[in-house]
């Protein structure tokens, strides 16, 4: 069984073309990902550093404050951050896989884009490990999950930084617009 | 040592987070997800392929086409990978209490480190054209 979006990809596309082109287009999603990206990295930061390296006291320098947050308050956030990252990427990934990946094949960018997979990988593992990240966080007061917790919250965070430097990378190498 | 307490929360007010059923249901997903993902990767068992430059969706494995340029599995493995580890975990909510303690809960951030190897492994051709 086959389903065509092609009409409906085409229709969408025109419809912006005469505001902004189709380059500015994806550009402006690449972008809102971007965003989405740099909110869940913050929050993941905070988060990770507020278990690993607890604050002795709230108040102190700059370090301090940034480990000193009220930690369990950014599960939800980060849950619903890391899906609308991942809906966002997943979209501008299907222009991606033709007007991004074939050019850099073609020019023998060959770990940018085994990179590139690689994060996809992960982007798909960390979104299967929210619903426990979340429930443990979310039952912060139960003793009997804080070492789940903190390495739950370690790993998406590592993830994280990795998806995002690779990004970076990546549109370093060739963005939407190049 | 944590005169700040940051972590420490008043027990859950919502129902969900307050389930023990859900706690189990959560707890499974994670802990199968990384393997179903990787298992379903590793057997090529795409609930649907996409074809990104014609826009066509085709359920289940679709193989290359001349002319319609290349085709997208990842979607589907992510699809085929929740469908298993949503029937898993709806198994493991009838499990006894008793069974689904004895589950070491740190796996669930172990397996995704230890299957890393397996993901570098299956992007091999990418290292191998990189080296040439």
């Amino acid at each position: 069984m086959a389903l065509d979006f092609a009409g409906e990809s085409e229709a969408r596309e025109d419809a912006v073309a005469g505001l902004i082109s189709t380059n500015t287009f994806w550009t402006l999603w690449l972008f809102v990902h971007l965003m989405l990206a740099v909110g869940l990295l913050g929050a993941l930061t905070h988060q990770a550093m507020a278990v690993a390296l607890p604050a002795r006291r709230a108040a102190g320098g700059i370090v301090s404050r940034f480990r000193a947050v009220p930690a369990a308050g950014y599960a939800s956030a980060v849950c619903v951050l890391w899906l609308l990252t991942f809906i966002v990427g997943s979209y501008i990934y299907t222009k991606y896989r033709v007007q991004i990946r074939i050019p850099l094949e073609a020019a023998h960018y060959y770990k940018t884009g085994g990179f590139f997979d690689f994060k996809e990988h992960v982007a798909a593992m960390g979104l299967l490990l929210l619903p426990a990240y979340w429930y443990f966080w979310k039952n912060a007061h139960n003793p009997d999950y804080d070492n789940a917790r903190t390495g739950v919250t370690l790993v998406l965070a590592a993830m994280c930084w990795f998806m995002f430097i690779v990004g970076h990378v990546l549109n370093n190498a060739r963005g939407f617009a190049s | 040592m944590t005169a700040a307490a940051p972590s420490r929360t008043a027990p859950p007010t919502s129902s969900l987070a307050a389930s023990r059923r859900f706690g189990t249901f959560a707890t499974t997903f994670s802990l199968c997800g990384p393997i179903a993902y990787c298992l379903v990767q590793y057997f090529n068992l795409p609930l649907l392929t996409y074809w990104p430059a014609t826009g066509r969706l085709v359920f289940g494995y679709d193989g290359g086409r001349s002319g319609e340029g290349p085709n997208m599995l990842w979607y589907g493995w992510i699809l085929t990978a929740i469908l298993i580890v949503t029937g898993l975990s709806l198994l493991a909510t009838m499990l006894p209490e008793r069974i689904i303690r004895k589950i070491p809960l740190a796996l669930i951030w172990i397996l995704p480190i230890l299957v890393i190897p397996y993901i570098v492994y299956s992007l091999m051709p990418w290292w191998i054209m990189a080296a040439k």
